[in-house]
């Protein structure tokens, strides 16, 4: 096991590398002058300039200032923003948690809902009900997220005004950002108005955290399905089901724990597509987040933001995945086996 | 297995139960208003900059000036100079300050005294004395002021009394009052500039504002929003609203969503094509506010073949104005037929304008010797009050230039990346337009097309014509309204003899919002102000 997380951690650390390489050699074709894409500083003192060209290395050769340049990337300094001129790190701190705030919701949707459906529809001996389920993740499956946002907020805010369709909370509720997640940080301020913010917050984030949940929810269903219906055919469960076990036992103590492997492992596969939609739900919600700061930056020729954006963003996505797959080894004896025999 | 079946339907009818139950219960919400703005400010202080989308984050709300200019009777009100006085020369202004009017109380900085005289000369010394401390902090210089060229104006502010200063200017100037109403001319503290000088961040005087105006800063998060406070010790009476929100929105349609949901208020810079949206909602309701602007078609005539003015003319005739004001501004704006809007008080009726013509042009083109023509015009990609569209604008004259011939271009980028490569001038042509600054009808000249305006790039055209600079010189230096309405009229004749740019509309200001706000306050100048706000109980369906 030792081997094979320092062979994960390696991984991890190659990506990186990869992707601090090819942001490098991007930055140098931003249309502006080096220590400004750098550095954010539009116009720096002969001190700046001097600090900037110490700092990247930019009268060294090509691979000195790679080395500078992944040095302080890395070490947290991913400049400063060109439009509001404070650091890049800080806003891209700010920002994390309302997208994390946004996907764990979508996430627990997808799960709540998707697992119990699977299941169904993988027990259901009816045609019509299988079919139906299929027909409807499917469907799911499909749709363009972009459209179903846009429709969901066009019909339940526009049309019947049941629900708001932008933004996080009602910005006349005055909340101190603590934790950064809305839910949280409502029920904690000490606003006398702490729970109508509360269920405003709940409200602002039922239309995204669906339409960002459908695409999860889909997969989460069709593989539960999948996995289900395998597992029941497995020879301990015949066993169990022989002994007389009650089928609710055997469903949610045998069957379900081994269906849900391949589901964890799926979602890792899906995150980059996940964070992507995140992003877009973000814009189309005019939800405050990651995305929605990432696609302003790229309107404002945000150089600096765009750079540290898509490190933050690529980062956090390569890690998590990593987690996922190592969670799933470290779960699933099956896989851990392989790992032995490869070693 | 049923058992099973039955808990999970159980478990599946249950949650958007409990989701109910938490939508029950009235909802509260604090008072306050919420206006979906445009875009980020770029700073807190409108001295530095001449963008609008900053002086309606800052002028009103945050500040007061001297003097403020009524758009209703036309005149100068007292505002925080409680009265003035003109020498006999013109040469000195004496102001008589208020008594008693306290900056904010925020949690970066606690006045110990009210405004007084060192404030003024303070945030006018700012500007016009590079010795100041607070001269060089400004990155991006005092465009406004520079325009109108402030610092040759003013050769001094002496301090008389507490309550008193006087404004010692260099040569007589009929706009000198004009200037100080606008939304530019704030007045800061010195005290907090003198605190921060000693703590070493003078910088944040521009980020972290302290005014006297009806609204004090809270926070500003980009991208986001700005959330004021009420200043509760704001010297005119108190504005209804304990809290001010802008709920920063690029996007004209996202602002218009939020207004629907009711998300915000007041919603800033609508599209024309929106208008019937809003009629659909009977909640909702348009503000208009007739525009001090011009939009126009700047040609630039350092380029050929556009140095001739036969070409210029040609092209003037060709474009079908009432085409544009159906399509571009849905019959919001007025035809411009010169460069005043008829607003002004020096603005007369032009009959000799350029009207549409496709015939005319042809003739003009084939005397000025050119055929199989093809030109580039440049379009704004960003909706300002002026224009709502400009590439419509550009495709409706692309349609029309192509009947008489001639090929066009369209050219659009990012609005910084377009204004960055604007300033080279190397373009052939321009949409784009102004948005006067104050009620003087010297600010529809000198700033777009005098000699010296092309220096500071403002001067789209690239048109400079000493003729026009004695003109202009000569109506500054009169006060007598009856003589420098015929020399703006002189100066009219010039512009339109020699079209330097085709102008097309006065566009109306529009505002969208809830009927249940009341007095909200567009002024012409292109800002809007939240301090007399009231909301109404809506009775009916809402």
């Amino acid at each position: 096991m030792g081997r094979y997380l320092l062979r994960r951690l390696n991984l991890f650390l190659a990506t990186s590398l990869a992707l601090v390489t090819v942001l490098f050699i991007t930055t140098s074709y931003f249309p502006v002058s080096k220590p400004f894409a750098l550095s954010g500083i539009a116009t720096p003192t002969t001190e700046q300039l001097a600090q900037i060209e110490a700092d990247y290395q930019l009268n060294g050769n090509q691979l000195q200032q790679f080395i500078a340049y992944a040095q302080t990337r890395l070490s947290g300094d991913l400049g400063l923003s060109v439009t509001s001129q404070r650091p890049v790190l800080e806003e891209l701190t700010q920002a994390l948690p309302a997208s994390f705030e946004l996907a764990i919701v979508s996430g627990i949707i997808a799960v709540l809902f998707g697992v119990p459906l699977g299941v169904l529809a993988s027990l259901s001996k009816n045609k019509i009900t299988q079919h139906s389920i299929m027909a409807i993740t499917l469907t799911g499956y499909s749709i363009p997220v972009f459209w179903l946002g846009l429709t969901l907020s066009l019909w339940f805010g526009v049309e019947l005004g049941w629900l708001p369709v932008s933004g996080r909370i009602n910005l006349l509720y005055e909340i101190e950002p603590v934790s950064g997640f809305m839910l949280i940080d409502t029920l904690l301020s000490d606003s006398a108005y702490r729970i109508s913010a509360f269920k405003d917050a709940v409200f602002h984030i039922i239309l995204p955290a669906i339409t960002l949940a459908v695409l999860p929810f889909t997969v989460v269903v069709r593989i539960t399905r999948a996995a289900m219906l395998n597992i029941m055919e497995l020879p301990f469960i015949k066993a169990a089901e022989a002994r007389g076990l009650h089928t609710g036992t055997i469903v949610l103590r045998h069957a379900l724990p081994n269906a849900l492997i391949p589901v964890l492992k799926n979602m890792g596969l899906m995150l980059g597509t996940f964070a992507s939609y995140a992003m877009i739900v973000e814009v189309i919600f005019s939800r405050q987040g990651v995305g929605s700061w990432l696609v302003a930056g790229i309107y404002q020729r945000d150089y600096t933001v765009i750079q540290g954006g898509v490190l933050g963003v690529a980062l956090i996505i390569i890690f998590f995945s990593i987690l996922i797959e190592v969670l799933h080894n470290a779960y699933n004896p099956l896989s851990r086996k392989e790992i032995y025999a490869a070693n | 297995m049923i058992q099973l079946l039955k808990s999970i339907k159980l478990i599946a009818a249950m949650t958007p139960i409990s989701l109910l139950l938490i939508a029950c219960g009235p909802q509260q919400v604090p008072a306050g208003l919420v206006y979906c703005s445009e875009g980020n400010p770029e700073t807190f202080n409108p001295q530095l900059v001449t963008s609008g989308t900053t002086i309606d984050a800052t002028s009103q709300q945050l500040y007061d000036s001297l003097i403020d200019y009524d758009p209703v009777s036309g005149e100068f009100v007292a505002a925080l100079a409680s009265s003035w006085q003109a020498s006999a020369d013109g040469l000195s202004y004496r102001f008589k300050l208020r008594p008693n009017v306290q900056f904010h109380h925020t949690d970066w900085f606690t006045p110990s005294r009210p405004f007084n005289a060192d404030d003024v000369i303070f945030s006018f010394n700012r500007i016009i004395d590079s010795e100041n401390p607070y001269h060089g902090i400004s990155q991006t210089g005092y465009p406004f002021f520079q325009s109108i060229g402030f610092t040759e104006q003013v050769t001094s502010i002496e301090k008389i009394a507490n309550d008193e200063v006087i404004f010692h200017l260099k040569q007589s100037n009929a706009s000198f009052l004009a200037n100080l109403a606008t939304g530019f001319s704030v007045i800061l503290s010195k005290e907090y500039a003198d605190h921060l000088l000693a703590v070493g961040k003078p910088e944040q005087l521009d980020r972290m504002p302290v005014g006297t105006g009806p609204f004090k800063l809270v926070n500003y998060v980009k991208n986001e929003f700005i959330r004021y406070h009420r200043n509760d010790d704001f010297w005119r009476t108190l504005p209804e609203f304990e809290q001010l929100v802008f709920n920063i929105t690029p996007q004209s349609s996202a602002r218009l969503t939020k207004l629907i949901t009711g998300d915000c208020s007041v919603s800033a810079l609508p599209k024309a094509g929106e208008l019937p949206v809003i009629k659909q909602h009977p909640n909702l309701e348009v503000d208009t506010q007739l525009g001090f602007n011009v939009a126009f078609w700047a040609f630039n005539t350092q380029k050929a073949p556009f140095d001739d003015v036969r070409v210029r003319q040609a092209l003037a005739y060709a474009v079908d104005k009432q085409n544009i004001l159906r399509a571009v501004y849905q019959e919001t704006a007025i035809k411009a037929n010169g460069i005043l809007p008829p607003q002004s008080w020096a603005y007369h009726y032009n009959k000799s304008s350029y009207q549409y013509n496709p015939e005319k042009s042809r003739a003009l083109l084939a005397d000025a010797g050119i055929d199989d023509l093809t030109i580039d015009i440049w379009a704004m990609p960003v909706a300002r009050i002026y224009n709502p569209n400009a590439l419509k604008t550009a495709e409706l004259i692309q349609a029309d230039l192509a009947n008489i011939g001639v090929n066009v271009n369209i050219i659009t980028y990012d609005w910084s990346v377009f204004n960055q490569k604007l300033n080279r001038n190397d373009y052939d042509s321009v949409l784009i337009g102004w948005n006067a600054d104050n009620s003087d009808p010297d600010n529809f000249f000198s700033p777009i097309m005098s000699c010296a305006s092309r220096e500071s790039s403002s001067n789209r055209a690239q048109w400079c014509s000493a003729e026009m600079d004695e003109i202009l010189a000569k109506a500054k230096a009169t006060t007598i309204e009856s003589e420098r309405k015929a020399l703006y009229q002189q100066a009219e004749a010039l512009f339109n003899e020699h079209v330097p740019m085709m102008t097309f509309a006065h566009a109306t200001q529009l505002t969208f919002k809830s009927k249940a706000v009341k007095q909200t306050q567009l002024t012409p100048f292109g800002g809007i102000s939240f301090e007399h706000a009231k909301t109404i109980a809506i009775t009916g369906e809402l």
